[in-house]
């Protein structure tokens, strides 16, 4: 009797646990979104960490807020976004002991570019955002693919429900196939809040990666703030 | 200082009895054996200017460099044994350059000042898994000048690894009368324009020679322009200004 | 000889070479929806209950969140299935028409084991092509009997089980508090908990629990049965005041006329 047969009628839905080759990655699911407005930026991200049909943890947050108060989003690995963290906060401590002065948010996303392309034969498996003030005092997005290119963005998102959550922010942020509205309007921080919290409720019905907690940081000149909700957990 | 010669003054690191590096003490001594050289600080900008040594008609002083440029906003004046320098400037290039590649921004002045500083004191056996580059300190001093977001800055930088800022500075034979003179005239609120006049009058005033368009070389670095070097006629302006 | 007259029902297998080939080739196979899925069984008192979640997923994506997995098999016994949707859909409907005809020519109300048997018969014959997993529950003259029946063809018959993707999570409740002679509401209770711990530890299961009570002469299939999962109210309303989408007037142009085609001015 072919008992593993049995127990699982059912594949796994990651292809790496499917073959006997071993592989270094992992998709832990998740999703992460920013939005840029022009005195604020927000990151938003579901807690929940998984592996296949496993749910590792409901509570593993994939948003870090740097000492500079520039919050780093990601998707992807999860092991691999806490170190890429890690490596980037302690750049940041560096900078600022070398320098005597905060590093910029302009300077972070140069920075982070760089320690994503260092890694370019076996690079992190993240797809991270970099959100933060910049120079004149407005909200700044970056996006990432992992081996570091980079990009300034208005709406952005990462991750396993990115697919349904992207075209979105397209529309809602960005304004696109809207015909008469103006396509350089930046969101007021309600505005935005509200896309965020709708984008993640809805994302949570279709994707089985998304669910059990919203983290919401909001950066502006003050800092970064968090704000929680609570997503469905099944 | 030079009766309590004793067998300290040969190794490059080791302290005498006192507690002291005679080989730096003597290399800060041969600044002095330098051309003047003068940096001022103003709101506008930093100004540099050098005295150059034209010690045969058949010198073509055009060859004489003794302020160079490090970056887009920093440049630096020196005195001393100026072919030390070159070890030094290229340092704090390369490490402008890696600013700039790391961070997207302008390195910061105190932060080239300080990468220069550090080779400074990097001479003699090294340690383990430390490279030296010199088998002696260095023989030259540095008037660091740039811009960035704290506005115009002066540094000087002397072969001990020390680094100060000044308002006003001067280094190489003439210093003494020319810090002095600086301190007589130097305020606050200076203009850029009057600067370049107290330089080369201060500048004069320590000079052998007679000051012209060719034996001596000015620069300013202003936060809209960075680095400028002045040309023979620019300088002939300034000089007629005087 | 005449070559042996090819088979005018059931599956054709011309095409498993050539899938083959083009797999090797590097062209993905035609890929069948699964629902990871959570379904249980328990024998109680009077009876059966069995349990499901209603969540039907096409990878990460959930394509259906309120389907059903209790399937009709006969008047007295429901089949809850797991695995390929269409495989489980079709292999129970199927075997509903059967066992109606067994009925029918027997004058009798059908046996679960009968039902079991056909059910294992057939899913052997394709050697696990057909991804039905199977719990079976029922009430005959012999009394109440539950069955789990695997897309080999192998079966157990046992006083609770669990199946599907959610299958640990859910026997884990059992095995911790399944007891003989459960009451039927305590039967209830602990298939609600079992079908709950997949539904919220396994992502193949969500949604919904919907459960069948079948008793001697009775069966109640209580749909809903628990809702734990209801959808968040929006933030906001995302109406679009009218006119927001570009859209193309088709003209009728009279030949060699300067051709004015697109009016987006609507």
């Amino acid at each position: 009797m072919d008992l593993a047969m049995q127990a699982r009628p059912m594949e796994a839905p990651i292809e790496a646990h499917n073959h006997n080759r071993w592989s270094p990655y992992v998709d832990n699911g998740g999703t992460t979104l920013a939005i840029a407005g022009a005195d604020y930026v927000l990151v938003a991200s579901d807690t929940r960490q998984s592996d296949g049909y496993l749910i590792n943890s409901r509570y593993s947050p994939k948003a870090f807020v740097l000492s500079n108060n520039a919050v780093l989003g990601t998707s992807g690995c999860s092991a691999d976004s806490k170190r890429l963290y890690e490596v980037l906060e302690q750049r940041a401590q560096l900078y600022q002991h070398r320098h005597d002065r905060q590093i910029s948010t302009p300077a972070l996303a140069q920075l982070l570019s760089n320690t994503m392309y260092s890694r370019r034969m076996l690079p992190y498996y993240v797809f991270p955002v970099l959100a933060g003030i910049d120079a004149k005092g407005a909200g700044a997005a970056y996006s990432y693919d992992a081996v570091g290119n980079m990009q300034r963005v208005t709406g952005v998102c990462f991750g396993s429900a990115s697919a349904l959550i992207q075209p979105f922010l397209d529309n809602q942020v960005r304004f696109k196939n809207q015909r008469d509205a103006d396509p350089n309007r930046l969101l007021t921080r309600e505005e935005a809040f509200k896309i965020a919290v709708d984008a993640f409720t809805s994302a949570t019905e279709r994707d089985i990666y998304t669910g059990d907690y919203l983290e919401i940081f909001i950066v502006d000149a003050a800092g970064a703030h968090k704000e929680m909700r609570e997503l469905k957990h099944d | 200082m030079f009766l309590t010669r004793s067998e300290y003054d040969r190794g490059v690191n080791t302290f005498s009895p006192e507690g002291r590096l005679f080989q730096v003490e003597y290399a800060i001594e041969a600044i002095k054996l330098g051309t003047t050289a003068i940096g001022i600080r103003t709101a506008e900008g930093v100004l540099l200017a050098v005295e150059k040594r034209i010690t045969s008609p058949l010198l073509v002083a055009d060859s004489i460099e003794k302020i160079l440029e490090i970056d887009s906003h920093v440049a630096c004046a020196m005195s001393g044994l100026t072919a030390d320098s070159r070890t030094m400037i290229e340092h704090a290039r390369v490490e402008a350059q890696n600013h700039t590649f790391s961070y997207e921004e302008p390195i910061p002045v105190e932060s080239v000042t300080q990468a220069v500083c550090d080779l400074a004191l990097r001479f003699g056996e090294g340690a383990d898994g430390q490279e030296s580059t010199m088998s002696r300190p260095f023989g030259v001093a540095l008037l660091i000048a740039g811009v960035d977001e704290r506005g115009p800055q002066l540094y000087h930088t002397d072969p001990s690894g020390t680094f100060l800022r000044y308002e006003a500075k001067a280094i190489g034979a003439g210093s003494e009368g020319a810090q002095s003179g600086l301190q007589e005239q130097y305020h606050r609120d200076i203009s850029l324009a009057d600067a370049e006049v107290l330089a080369l009058k201060v500048l004069k005033q320590v000079m052998e020679e007679k000051l012209s368009n060719t034996n001596v070389q000015l620069a300013k670095v202003t936060s809209e322009s960075g680095y400028q070097i002045y040309s023979k006629d620019e300088l002939q302006a300034v000089i007629t200004r005087m | 000889m005449a070559p042996p007259a090819e088979p005018s029902t059931g599956f054709k297998f011309d095409n498993v070479k050539r899938n083959q080939l083009l797999g090797d080739k590097g062209y993905g196979q035609p890929t069948a929806t699964k629902t990871g899925t959570t379904i249980v069984g328990i024998i109680y008192k009077d009876g059966v209950i069995l349990g499901a979640d209603t969540r039907a997923t096409a990878g990460p994506i959930v394509a259906d969140k309120n389907c059903e997995k209790i399937h009709y098999l006969a008047p007295n016994m429901y089949c809850c299935g797991a695995g390929t949707a269409a495989d489980t859909e079709f292999t129970t409907k199927m075997f509903s028409s059967q066992l109606a005809l067994h009925s029918l020519s027997t004058g009798r109300e059908a046996r679960v084991v009968t039902a079991m048997t056909m059910l294992k018969q057939f899913l052997f014959k394709y050697q696990g092509h057909i991804g039905a997993a199977l719990v079976l529950g029922g009430y005959d003259v012999t009394g109440p009997h539950l069955f789990t029946i695997h897309p080999h063809g192998s079966t157990d018959k046992l006083p609770f089980v669990t199946m599907g993707s959610g299958s640990l999570a859910a026997m884990s409740v059992f095995e911790s508090r399944w007891h003989e002679g459960l009451s039927r509401e305590d039967g209830l209770e602990l298939v609600k908990d079992a079908i709950e711990a997949g539904i919220f530890n396994d992502l193949g299961s969500g949604s919904n629990v919907d459960a069948c009570v079948i008793t001697k002469g009775n069966v109640e299939y209580i749909r809903g049965f628990s809702r734990p999962n209801e959808r968040a109210v929006k933030e906001q309303s995302y109406r679009f005041a009218q006119g927001t989408t570009e859209f193309i007037v088709p003209t009728a142009t009279a030949q060699g006329e300067e051709a004015a085609a697109m009016d987006v001015s609507a």
